[in-house]
């Protein structure tokens, strides 16, 4: 690396770029060596070992022009910063969080009663008591299943929503509405919204950041983290879990030594420099300038950020890293600390590869041996995942939402499967100050349909809007004719969820 | 004719919302005779009558949708007297035999050939076999979700909103100013600027207006040599040929083309989970091409879009132009299942026509009237209805010989496989057999006790659910019964095709074919033949005829299964009692299939309890007389041999493309001065309602718009117009304080406004001044180069992996546009959603965009190339390199400053050990640097 440090640029100083010498000594760091000084308070760390970020990966930057500028929210936050956990192929909510024993009683009898049976593939079969057994758990006695035995020591930390209803049992609409809030293709994410809304503390890194399955992308891929109409700079970036973390974060071997892309840079805006300046008044030429230099941060910082050799082992185990079931979605959870950390906006963990139904939650074959495995790759993660943002401090600024894009049929599928059901579904939230122990809706006996107090996606959206501070009627974007929102023209707030913590009895 | 018809006969009737003006019962070339005169004959026919009798009034309390209806009557008593057509009311008045005097229905007579039908029907005894549209239809009209609808008033108030009123041509304004007098555009562009105190710029110089034109018109850089002579030209007249070497160059279509796909939300993959390919997409987006080189009339552009399959007599061309239905977004996975997708794609097509063609967002009227605009749901299921006709059709394109010669051989290879086929599935039998019995023992095996014990149980002894456990595990929706047989060899051809497409994913997407059989060595000796036989048939089918997947008239609810779609119960998929047709054959009649208000396609028969919608076109640009929803074309139907349509889409079509439109011609013009810079005179070119912007410059968008239609609708003459103004040929780089004061964003064009070039011209930028750039014109995409873990992003679809080269070297509108994955280097730079309009696009500047442009390997590949283009046209020379390289990537010479700053740059890059491989790696250096500036990727 020593050649980088060689070529300081010798250019106008008010827009030089940061040579790489000049980059780590801001941030603390010998030339050697990586000795990174503490940058975040100290109270927030005393329950953990430290893994700061070098002070030039944290700070703002010049971040003028660029559309990622932070922008205030409409109101007080109670949350700076989301962590989407999507399971991405349908969990269960009979099998999880849900404990039914109506199923019980009638188990392998028809379900009768419910108006038409809509499956997505094959007959409707009968009923079918779920394979798991079920147990109540903290103050609240929370009903979890068997496979979550992580996630059940922490129930009163998390607030569950029983009636989350969708309108489709297609997959890939089904992503489309969870995670855009259209049915249709095209819409902008909830990640791009909240982007665009809130814009990005740390302009070294994306604002928002998709930490996909580490086997592959989930159904329907890009769409779900598209911008959408919203412009494509509030598109969700894909970190990458093998090579460099985002695309083209650095060149291929052989075409460019990293001296020669500084001397390249320098030239550049040095070159831009004098053409700019027969157009003052353009600040779209100037922040292109920026962007060159957040971009030369970027290739720093990106990699610093998901490196994890700095976390310790007790921390790497903490996130189920050590086994080799969980360490794939322990990677990612871990990332994604380091990521909000780092002050990104809006991160989504992604379980479940679209490459064959059992490698996602699609448990159309078998329940038992699905659900189990997917829960055993998540327990540990989730679980390590809000024990060390609770521990660092990080909980109280950050939400962090489990959802999937449907819940499963009380009915079984040849006998020891389950089909898809939009009309009931399990997701929880934790963080931001959010009433733990809550059980919020619920479905009917035998939980094909939600019952009491539906909640759709975009009450949802709009719920989690609100506690980043943004009333989700006034975040729109003028499209077509029409100012558009994420949540269209519906969505309620949940207001167990809404209401700021409530003291306790 | 209709509309004195109207006058004289029934002044009430002006009201009425719902006109059939264009329903067209063409069950024509049938003559009458004795022959047995069946209800879906005569039902065309007295269909016209429903308008008045029907779902939304019944005149005369009288509704004639069924024959239980016309027993029963009305106020003038039964309406039909089964074996007596003289007798009956019905006859009685369409023959004009009874008064009044008016033959029914007023509106469009029947003629006589129509009334003996219906005289011979009601005389065979008025049989009512078939379930029809009518009868499924008879419920009362009382209704759900569009339950008490009453559409709104359109007042004078809503008319004269400044879109809705036809453009004026005002009288360019008078110029003192000689240099602004010579072009109306300056005129009117010089007298805002006067009124806003606005000092303009000077005319840019040659070496930048020549950049300009080229970026601007045709996407490439000026020829070095051709920016030289240009600069010496002493004729005045050299920028204006210039201008039209440019028109007449293939590369305009290229660029302006691609502006267009734009409006149309074009790609080449349908999105939602399979992303399947339109397979000739590709063929629009040449002709899209093709119209704008041969600056075909707009007029006739619009129309062969939307309607190109209902010309009188279509064209290649013009079926071709009918995929615009077929490229936007679609499931294309169980569509029979899901009844509502249908919905959702008529509202893309009603979002793109209007948005796309009129500036109007009619789409969002469909759940209830516009909030901001005069557009009402009923105006928004009058759009539905001219489109509910169609349904997806593949035209040959190809002389009717040809089809016949290729369709009879494929039908006789067909005849002669399907015996083999079935000889086939006979051997095979029996291993399925035990395929499906050793199913049923593994079954046994790994299912819990319970349901082993329900599939030991005699089927006599099974409880209801262990009846249903069986269904689901014992039967298996792809058993084959041999002689139910049939053999499709396109469509295989076609799955094989796209398996085959699909596998360079290594993905296995084949989930729902079957998998070959392995038999015993006899068995196998008996079957090879037979396959080896199949094969040698099916190599015997001459290649698939050239088609554009487009469009006709049909009905919907009777095509063919697709893929995915299922017949079990549960899946949702609704029965409908319909014999005939898909498409209608030649010589039959075509009905389109009922729309009901509101229908969301949800609930089939809640949605049939609303009343029945016809076509008709936005009442607020209808005259206030009769008729209120005209279509004015609508009165001539497609005269057509071949086989029978509607019509509906035409009349649309000659409704927007018609110069009394008041914004068709409005929007388009607004569009291509968007495009030329950067803003519209209406910065909202997708809107011209009140959510939109107001015009900067009124009257000359109303002059564009009245000379474009005096100018018969040509595009070309639009450009000319506005490149050989004053007003384009300002400089850039000019700056007055004042100016910029009192128009910061340059509404005022004080100057001419820089702008990012596009996605796609960046990278064929890159290409042209590396010298890379593949010229190859049309034809199916190429697939630029992408990172394996890229691809895997979205397993579904085609992505072909190639390396990067001369075949990925193609102009990029000719790059594969897959929905569900974008080509990152367009995607970072702004390329717009794929599934909605766009009426513009935006330009954002992030890091990821230097990334792209620092790293990606085609950047850095055409960097080396630039070098190597310079090294050999320059030679050894630094400064003549340096010189080379600013006059092909910025049309001009280096200022002195430039060249000694870039020297200086060389010169260290080269290092001490200077040598070929130093040089030429330093300019490598300055190549990459200048692909990356500003100057390059603005238009200036």
């Amino acid at each position: 690396m020593s050649g980088i440090f060689d070529s300081i640029g010798d250019h106008n100083p008010k827009r030089s770029f940061l040579s790489r010498r000049q980059f780590w000594m801001e941030a603390g760091m010998g030339i050697g060596g990586l000795a990174l000084i503490d940058l975040l308070s100290q109270d927030r760390l005393l329950a953990a070992e430290t893994t700061p970020a070098p002070a030039a990966c944290l700070s703002t930057g010049d971040a003028a022009g660029s559309p990622l500028v932070p922008k205030p929210p409409h109101f007080k936050p109670r949350a700076k910063a989301v962590i989407s956990l999507f399971m991405s192929g349908g969990v269960s909510h009979l099998d999880t969080f849900q404990y039914k024993p109506a199923l019980e009683k009638y188990n392998r009898l028809p379900m009768e009663g419910k108006g038409e049976i809509k499956v997505r593939q094959g007959y409707p079969g009968p009923l079918m008591q779920s394979p798991f057994s079920f147990k109540q758990y903290g103050n609240s006695g929370a009903w979890v299943s068997e496979i979550f035995p992580n996630i059940a020591t922490m129930v009163d930390d998390l607030a569950f929503v029983h009636s989350c209803q969708g309108a489709s049992n297609d997959h890939v609409i089904s992503h489309y509405e969870w995670n855009t809030g259209s049915v249709q293709m095209g819409f902008p994410s909830v990640g791009s919204w909240i982007t665009y809304g809130l814009g990005s503390v740390n302009q070294n890194l994306p604002g928002f950041v998709v930490l996909m399955d580490q086997k592959g992308a989930p159904y329907a891929g890009p769409p779900n983290w598209a911008a959408g109409f919203l412009p494509a700079a509030y598109q969700g970036t894909v970190f990458r879990s093998k090579g460099d973390p985002i695309l083209d974060l650095s060149a291929p071997s052989g075409y460019m030594t990293p001296d020669r892309e500084r001397a390249r840079l320098d030239q550049m805006a040095k070159l831009n420099e004098s053409f700019d300046e027969k157009y003052p008044g353009i600040s779209e030429l100037s922040a292109r300038i920026s962007s060159y230099e957040l971009a030369y941060r970027m290739q720093a910082c990106a990699p610093e950020a998901v490196d994890l050799a700095k976390e310790s082992d007790e921390t790497k185990k903490l996130y189920g890293l050590d086994d080799p079931a969980s360490a794939g979605y322990g990677r990612q959870c871990l990332l994604a600390r380091r990521l909000i950390e780092r002050g990104v906006r809006f991160v989504q963990v992604i379980n479940g590869a679209y490459l064959s139904g059992e490698d996602t939650w699609d448990a159309h074959a078998n329940i038992n041996t699905n659900h189990r495995r997917h829960a055993r790759e998540v327990d540990r993660p989730i679980t390590g995942l809000i024990t060390d943002l609770k521990r660092r401090g990080l909980l109280d600024e950050t939400v962090v939402l489990w959802h999937s894009e449907f819940g499963r049929m009380p009915i079984s599928q040849r006998g020891v499967g389950r089909d898809h059901n939009p009309g009931a579904m399990t997701v929880f939230m934790t963080g931001a100050g959010i009433d733990g122990g809550q059980h919020i809706g619920r479905s009917d006996d035998l939980g094909y349909k939600a019952e009491e107090q539906p909640v759709t996606n975009h009450d949802l959206h709009a719920t989690l809007l609100h506690l980043l501070g943004i009333d989700h009627k006034r975040l729109t974007f003028y499209f077509n004719g029409r100012n558009m929102r994420l949540t269209d023209v519906s969505g309620e707030l949940i207001p167990q969820i809404a209401r700021d913590k409530q003291p306790k009895a | 004719m209709m509309r004195e018809a109207i006058r004289r006969v029934t002044p009430g009737l002006r009201g009425v919302a719902v006109l059939g003006i264009a329903i067209y019962c063409l069950a024509q070339n049938r003559q009458v005779s004795g022959n047995q005169v069946s209800d879906k004959e005569v039902l065309p026919i007295v269909q016209r009558c429903f308008q008045c009798h029907g779902p939304t009034l019944r005149m005369s309390n009288l509704d004639l949708r069924t024959r239980e209806g016309m027993l029963k009557g009305g106020t003038h008593g039964p309406a039909l007297v089964p074996g007596d057509a003289e007798r009956s009311l019905l006859y009685q008045r369409i023959a004009g035999l009874q008064l009044p005097l008016m033959p029914m229905p007023p509106v469009q007579a029947l003629n006589p050939r129509e009334i003996g039908l219906i005289k011979d029907w009601i005389n065979q005894g008025a049989p009512w076999t078939a379930s029809t549209p009518a009868s499924t239809a008879a419920s009362t009209p009382t209704s759900t979700n569009g339950g008490g609808y009453k559409e709104k008033a359109i007042t004078d108030q809503d008319r004269q909103w400044w879109a809705f009123r036809k453009p004026v041509r005002y009288p360019a304004p008078a110029v003192v100013d000689a240099r602004w007098r010579r072009n109306p555009i300056d005129a009117f562009i010089n007298k805002a600027m006067d009124e806003k105190g606005l000092q303009p710029a000077p005319e840019a110089d040659r070496r930048t207006l020549i950049r300009r034109a080229y970026l601007d018109l045709v996407g490439l850089l000026p020829p070095a040599a051709e920016v030289d002579a240009f600069a010496k030209d002493p004729s005045p007249k050299a920028y204006d040929d210039l201008i039209e070497r440019l028109l007449a160059s293939p590369n305009y279509g290229e660029r302006w083309g691609r502006n267009w796909l734009d409006v149309v939300r074009y790609a080449d993959s349908s999105g939602f989970e399979y992303d399947l390919t339109v397979d000739n997409a590709w063929r629009y987006r040449d002709y899209v091409i093709k119209a704008f080189n041969d600056d075909k009339p707009y007029d006739r552009f619009v129309i062969e879009q939307l309607a190109g399959d209902e010309l009188d007599q279509p064209t290649y061309d013009s079926l071709t132009a009918t995929t615009l239905y077929r490229i936007g977004p679609r499931v294309r996975f169980r569509e029979k299942n899901y009844p509502s997708y249908r919905y959702d794609y008529m509202d893309d097509m009603i979002r793109t026509t209007y948005q796309g063609f009129m500036g109007l967002s009619v789409n969002c009227a469909r759940c209830h009237d516009h909030k901001f605009d005069p557009i009402t749901r009923l105006d928004y299921f009058r759009s539905m209805a001219a489109f509910w006709g169609y349904v997806d059709y593949d035209h040959p394109l190809a002389p009717k010989a040809r089809v016949d010669e290729y369709e009879s051989i494929k039908r006789q290879l067909e005849k002669e496989i399907t015996p083999l086929q079935q000889g086939v599935a006979r051997i095979e039998a029996p291993y399925r057999a035990k395929q499906r019995e050793q199913q049923i023992q593994n079954a046994l095996k790994t299912f819990p006790a319970d349901i082993q014990a329900a599939i030991r149980t005699p089927e006599a002894e099974r409880t209801p659910g262990q009846k249903l456990l069986v269904a689901q595990v014992l039967i298996n929706p792809e058993d084959v019964n041999p002689d139910m047989i049939t053999v499709d060899l396109e469509a295989s051809a076609k799955a094989r095709a796209r398996a085959k497409a699909e596998d360079v994913f290594g993905v296995t997407n084949n989930r729902y074919g079957a998998r070959p059989l392995p038999l015993n060595k006899e068995d196998e000796a008996r079957r090879a033949p037979l396959l080896a036989k199949i094969q040698e048939m099916v190599d015997r089918l001459p290649p698939p005829l050239p088609t554009a997947d487009g469009v006709r008239d049909g009905d919907y609810r009777l095509a063919p299964d697709g893929q995915g779609d299922s017949h079990i119960p549960g899946t949702g998929r609704p029965v409908y009692n319909l014999k005939c047709c898909f498409v209608p054959e030649p010589g039959q009649a075509y009905q389109a299939p009922p729309l009901y208000f509101a229908a969301t396609g949800e609930d089939i028969q809640a949605d049939e309890k609303t009343f029945l919608v016809q076509p008709g076109f936005l009442k607020v640009l209808s005259n206030a007389t009769p008729p209120p929803n005209g279509m004015p074309a609508a009165t001539h139907p497609p005269n057509r041999t071949d086989y029978a349509t509607s019509g509906r889409r035409r009349a649309l079509a000659e409704a927007i493309a018609s110069k009394d439109n008041p914004l068709t011609a409005r929007v388009m013009v607004n569009r291509i001065w968007g495009w030329h810079f950067g803003r519209g005179i209406v910065a909202t070119p997708g809107n011209f309602g009140r959510m939109g912007m107001a015009p900067s410059h009124p009257e000359l968008l109303d002059w564009l718009a009245t000379e474009f239609v005096r100018q018969g609708w040509s595009v070309k003459q639009i450009h000319r117009l506005i490149m050989t103004s004053e007003t384009y040929k300002m400089a850039s780089a000019f700056y007055q304080a004042a100016d910029l004061e009192k128009d910061p964003t340059g509404v005022y064009l004080w100057r001419f406004p820089v702008r990012r070039l596009e996605a796609e011209i960046i990278r064929d930028a890159m290409l042209d001044a590396s010298g890379s750039l593949n010229r190859e014109a049309g034809g199916p995409p190429f697939f630029p180069s992408i990172p394996v873990t890229l691809r895997a992003d979205q397993p579904r679809g085609v992505w072909e992996l190639t390396k990067e080269g001369p075949d990925t070297w193609r102009r990029s509108v000719y790059a594969y546009v897959k929905r569900g994955l974008k080509y990152p280097m367009f995607e970072v730079f702004d390329l717009p959603d794929l599934n909605i309009t766009c009426e513009r696009r935006t330009v954002t500047t992030v890091p990821t965009q230097a990334l792209t442009m620092l790293n990606n390997e085609f950047t850095l590949m055409q960097a080396d190339r630039f070098a190597k283009r310079v090294l050999s046209e320059a030679g050894t020379d630094r400064e003549r390199q340096v010189k080379t390289m600013y006059r092909i990537a910025f049309s001009r010479d280096p200022a002195p400053r430039e060249l000694a700053n870039n020297l200086a740059f060389l010169k260290k890059q080269t290092g001490p050990t200077a040598g070929s491989g130093a040089d030429q790696a330093a300019l490598t250096d300055l190549a990459h640097v200048v692909l990356n500036l500003n100057e390059f990727v603005y238009i200036q």
